[in-house]
């Protein structure tokens, strides 16, 4: 089919509350199963990297009566990119580059946690993704966004360890 | 609110000295239930302050979140602390997976059964 080439995009906003993201999870599990060619074990981590990702933006990016934005990019068979976006009227005001600092202390060999908190997104955002980019949004809040490419070979190819010196890109 | 349900049981201990008990959990373990629902567990150990060892049985448990993952590693010292000890029976690939990703399984052992969970902890 041609269309297995093209680019798909689906945006989805939510209320701020932790009630709507089960149905996320449920979308983002049936959605990978069903049109992207990752091994199912991909569809459940994927799950998770989004269930963490609108738990962190709705805890502390984006205040009660406001909203989250999750937005799905994939190539069938190439990748899988994942941007959730808060407002930054929540009860934790942190820019791209606080949060990128935060990152590297605890994605450190030998970091140890000791909360209850604090593993979603280094351990499972982190852990699980081929790209993870934090950056400012112009009106306001955070933007993070994740890729993980279909085959691991594709990462060398894309080249995508360039420097660039408008956002904070980790490969990990 | 996400499903889901924690259930405690009372099994015969190969120890006479510890008590063993098994946490049933079905469902899903989100940020929407797991501080409410959690409360169950630590309940039970402060009425079993020493010497407890737990199973947790994950057969049903459809998903589980980092923070669920937290409160399983606080559990962990509590019990451990206490000279008690905690494995994981019948976990699903998902679910045995992200504690891998997180770390939790360098900590917990994973077994196939509760009787292979009981066995373990017998000895």
């Amino acid at each position: 089919m041609d269309n297995e080439n093209q680019e798909t995009k689906i945006t989805i906003t939510l209320p701020t509350s932790a009630y709507f993201v089960s149905g996320i999870r449920d979308f983002t599990l049936n959605m990978v199963k069903n049109t992207t060619n990752f091994e199912e074990r991909w569809a459940y981590r994927f799950q998770s990297v989004i269930d963490e990702l609108c738990n962190n933006a709705i805890e502390y990016g984006s205040s009660k009566d406001s909203e989250i934005k999750v937005t799905f990019i994939f190539k069938t068979d190439d990748y899988l990119k994942i941007i959730v976006e808060d407002t930054g009227t929540g009860k934790n005001k942190i820019t791209a580059a606080d949060l990128q600092k935060l990152f590297d202390e605890r994605h450190t060999p030998g970091y140890v946690f000791t909360g209850i908190r604090g593993r979603g997104l280094v351990k499972i955002v982190g852990e699980w993704s081929d790209e993870l980019k934090f950056e400012d949004r112009p009106e306001g809040g955070l933007k993070i966004s994740i890729k993980k490419y279909l085959k691991d070979a594709r990462k060398k190819d894309a080249g995508i360890s360039q420097p660039n010196p408008q956002s904070i890109t980790l490969n990990v | 609110m996400t499903e889901v349900k924690i259930s405690i049981e009372d099994l015969q201990s190969a120890n006479p000295d510890k008590k063993l008990k098994v946490v049933h959990i079905v469902g899903q373990l989100d940020e929407s239930n797991v501080d409410e629902k959690i409360q169950e567990i630590y309940k039970s150990l402060e009425a079993n302050p020493q010497n407890l060892n737990l199973i947790f049985d994950l057969e049903n448990l459809e998903y589980m979140n980092s923070k669920s993952i937290g409160y399983l590693t606080d559990i962990y010292g509590k019990v451990t602390e206490t000279g008690g000890k905690v494995v994981i029976a019948k976990a699903r690939p998902n679910i045995a997976d992200i504690l891998q990703v997180v770390g939790l399984t360098q900590l917990v052992s994973l077994y196939d059964s509760i009787d292979s969970a009981k066995t373990a902890l017998a000895s």
